[in-house]
């Protein structure tokens, strides 16, 4: 099972290449739809985006193996929300590759009379899962990281040398005149917000492969909620999206270190 | 060039399975091509092979580099004859996937105003004198080492012995031939990799032959030749000892 994982990875580069093509396709389709050129020219970018997503359909006829391989390693994780959240996402990613290949099937004939609608519909229903569920395992590294950021940053203001530097909080919680609690609590929550929203930038700066992976899952999501209707946003959103998290995700591959671990 | 040629040498794997998979296809075609009751499926196969087909020449959009590169590396060996041989067999290689890229534009309507079948030929044409290089390597190679062994002297013992074994064979054919063939699969069997390769080029020579026409063969040689070179490939890539060097 090792070696047929190991085989299976090799072929991931080049289906990340022939997804920003394709989805490259699906953008320029719907450009020049807007730029209203010639009907022959669209037939050749849709046709050229069917055949590559067929091509690629044929290039993931085994990942099955390799997301459930996934999914029994990320059973031994420690922490308890990752090790849930990893697993699940690899288990709908395996479904959603069994869909996949049997929608592969459909499309090539091999199986001639399949609803290839339904197919559709499952598979990308497990793809949104799994997305959804690589989204929460962000968010939660992102608040952990914040915690011990905020953490880290108590400590250092306490113990600097200006012993008159009170936090922000500290300085609003002394009101001046009595004032009502409604309008206090305004700006306390706006200087809360600002401080939450510079630290969530210092630690997706400081993170590149937490924010890479945010920013992929976040454009991927996009492509199974159009597909399913439940957020319809048109080929040419899509394809940015779609072209957006492939060419991030080429970037994790030529540069390892960009990937986020585990 | 580097990352590109990293890039494109990962996915060789699956390429040699739908390889092998097309020419099952192609076999398995020509068995049934008299069964008619078996129309469906001979149908079912047919459109296999041919997104195989399809799909692996997009795959192979990149592969042109890669052979570009493998010819600058094997343009500095420092056996003459060897490093003729294989950068002229990667220098065809490269012209024959440029053709194979755009008969794919063609095929997907990127370019329309292409002779596909002038095209064709030629691709069948550089691949061809790839496979002629390649085999010119493998016979270089197999005469360096059966001369080595001649002029060992355990292994003349052993030809001595097996000659003298059976004198009556040995005198109804010509010695030097049974002492030739005699070196030529101790050679082989010294050397696995070298044998594989061997058997590889020699069945894959047979689809150019028929493509362009020099050794008419009929779908089934072509899909069992076929179907033992990727054979051959896929147990090559398994197991990286028997890969021949370089």
């Amino acid at each position: 099972m090792d070696s047929w994982v190991r085989f299976n990875a090799q072929s991931q580069a080049k289906e990340k290449v022939i997804r920003a093509a394709q989805y490259a396709c699906t953008l320029l389709g719907y450009t020049l739809h807007k730029g209203g050129a010639a009907a022959e020219v669209r037939k050749t970018v849709s046709q050229l985006e069917a055949h590559m997503s067929l091509t690629r359909k044929l290039l993931r006829l085994g990942n099955s193996v390799e997301a459930l391989e996934a999914a029994k390693r990320s059973i031994h994780l420690s922490d308890s929300v990752l090790r849930l959240c990893l697993t699940i996402s690899h288990l709908n990613r395996a479904m959603y590759f069994a869909c996949d290949n049997v929608l592969w099937t459909g499309k090539t004939n091999l199986i001639s009379k399949l609803d290839q609608h339904k197919w559709s519909e499952r598979s990308f229903r497990y793809y949104l899962f799994s997305l959804i569920l690589n989204l929460t395992r962000d968010v939660y590294e992102l608040c952990l990281l914040m915690e011990s950021e905020a953490r880290y940053r108590t400590a250092k203001s306490s113990s600097s040398l200006h012993p008159s530097s009170t936090s922000p909080a500290d300085q609003l919680s002394s009101p001046s005149s009595p004032a009502s609690p409604a309008i206090v609590a305004l700006p306390v929550m706006g200087a809360w917000l600002r401080r939450q929203l510079h630290l969530v930038v210092t630690v997706l700066y400081s993170n590149p492969p937490l924010l890479l992976d945010l920013l992929k899952n976040s454009c991927d999501i996009f492509i199974p909620m159009d597909r399913l209707g439940i957020y319809s946003t048109g080929p040419g959103v899509v394809g940015a999206c779609g072209l957006i998290s492939s060419v991030l995700s080429i970037l994790t591959m030529v540069y390892p270190w960009l990937k986020l671990k585990p | 060039m580097d990352a590109v040629i990293k890039f494109t040498s990962q996915s060789q794997g699956r390429d040699r399975i739908f390889r092998a998979t097309q020419y099952a296809c192609a076999l398995a075609i020509y068995l049934l091509r008299n069964h008619s009751e078996r129309k469906d499926l001979v149908a079912k196969l047919k459109s296999l092979e041919a997104h195989m087909s399809a799909g692996r020449k997009l795959f192979r959009l990149g592969n042109t580099a890669n052979s570009i590169e493998a010819a600058k590396r094997t343009m500095q060996l420092s056996d003459r004859v060897l490093s003729l041989c294989l950068t002229v067999a990667n220098i065809n290689r490269a012209l024959y996937f440029f053709c194979d890229n755009v008969l794919w534009a063609r095929s997907v309507g990127l370019i329309r105003n292409i002779d596909k079948e002038r095209w064709s030929v030629n691709a069948s044409r550089c691949y061809f004198f790839s496979l002629v290089m390649n085999l010119t390597r493998d016979i270089y190679v197999v005469l360096r080492l059966m001369l080595q062994k001649a002029r060992d002297k355990r292994c003349r013992q052993k030809m001595d012995q097996h000659l003298s074994e059976s004198p009556e064979v040995a005198e109804a054919v010509i010695p030097q031939l049974d002492a030739f063939i005699f070196l030529l699969l101790e050679s082989l069997k010294s050397d696995p990799a070298l044998a594989l390769d061997t058997l590889k080029n020699i069945c894959d020579l047979f689809i150019p032959l028929d493509k362009l026409g020099i050794y008419q063969s009929h779908g089934g040689v072509i899909g069992f030749c076929g179907l033992m070179s990727s054979l051959i490939g896929i147990v090559t890539l398994a197991r990286p000892t028997l890969r021949i060097k370089p």
